[in-house]
């Protein structure tokens, strides 16, 4: 008895789920973006307790040649002189007077330069702080 | 002469959905930064004249860090920051008995800022462990500033 003839099958790849997964990888990232106020590159200083940055907080960014720069948190840090920090404090604090502010200063900066910061901080009124480090990873010794 | 009229099914043309999807995701992957966004909170204190009570250095756990890369407490020898760990056995007793006493942690002016957070660290791990183990709230920790530690004699 002769068998029917075999049906030949067309060989594809199915792409119909490919946008599918194109897009929930968008999601993904679009979740996990962030969009920093601030992307200077300097040489945090490290510890082991950290805990996270509130959204939104303002930032005081200085760096290792004693430049300073601000972000209210909302737009891009800008340049600013170390004695116009008072007025920018004060006009944080009057929006907002819980406005966390992080400082963001390289390890190699002297401590008068963040003290002189801490201090018009403080008169205006500021109160939450935080200080941004790396992680510190814990040298275990081999012998 | 009658024409014949060819039947087209009606579609929505999605061969480029998938090209679209993939420079959205190579957008967000250039744009995303997965960056150190944490650090050690600090309580700046508030200058209310009512509730602010003068230390006298004697009450407190005096921490002073030095130029030359060395820190002191209270009346112990120098030691290097390197050594910062040794720190929390020397506090360790003296919170655990007493978690009210303030920490006064005075910075030399020409101090690195990285010395002086190497101390903090240390002193906000002996915190976290003692709200662990006696469910304390947090420790008094002041870092006076140059103007604050003229006026309170605490150089």
């Amino acid at each position: 008895m002769k068998l029917g003839k075999t049906k030949t099958i067309d060989a594809y790849i199915p792409t119909a789920s490919m946008a599918d997964i194109a897009f929930l990888l968008i999601v993904f990232f679009m979740i996990t973006t962030v969009f920093q106020v601030d992307k200077t590159v300097l040489t945090l200083p490290q510890s082991q307790v950290r805990s996270e940055v509130v959204k939104g907080s303002a930032f005081i960014v200085v760096t290792e040649g004693g430049f300073i720069k601000v972000s209210d948190g909302k737009e891009d840090t800008h340049p600013i002189d170390q004695s116009d920090i008072l007025s920018f404090a004060v006009d944080l604090m009057s929006k907002n007077a819980e406005q966390p502010i992080v400082l963001k200063v390289d390890k190699n900066v002297k401590w008068h330069v963040v003290d002189q910061i801490l201090d018009q901080l403080e008169q205006a009124h500021a109160k939450n702080l935080q200080f941004l480090t790396d992680m510190k990873v814990k040298q275990e010794k081999f012998e | 002469m009658k024409l014949e009229k060819k039947k087209q099914n009606p579609e929505i043309p999605t061969a480029s959905m998938a090209d679209i999807a993939f420079l959205l995701i190579v957008f967000f992957m250039l744009t995303t930064v997965i960056s150190a966004t944490k650090g050690i909170e600090h309580q700046l204190p508030q200058q209310d004249k009512k509730t602010t009570e003068n230390i006298e250095k004697e009450d407190s756990v005096y921490i002073k860090v030095n130029a030359d890369n060395t820190f002191t407490v209270d009346k112990e020898a120098p030691a290097s920051i390197d050594a910062v760990g040794m720190l929390h056995d020397y506090l360790y007793p003296k919170l655990s008995n007493n978690w009210k006493k303030p920490i006064i942690i005075y910075v030399n002016p020409e101090a690195k800022y990285e010395s002086m957070i190497a101390v903090l660290d240390v002193v906000k791990q002996l915190e976290k462990q003692l709200q662990k183990e006696k469910n304390i709230p947090n420790l008094t920790i002041t870092i006076p500033t140059q103007a604050e530690a003229e006026t309170w004699g605490y150089q």
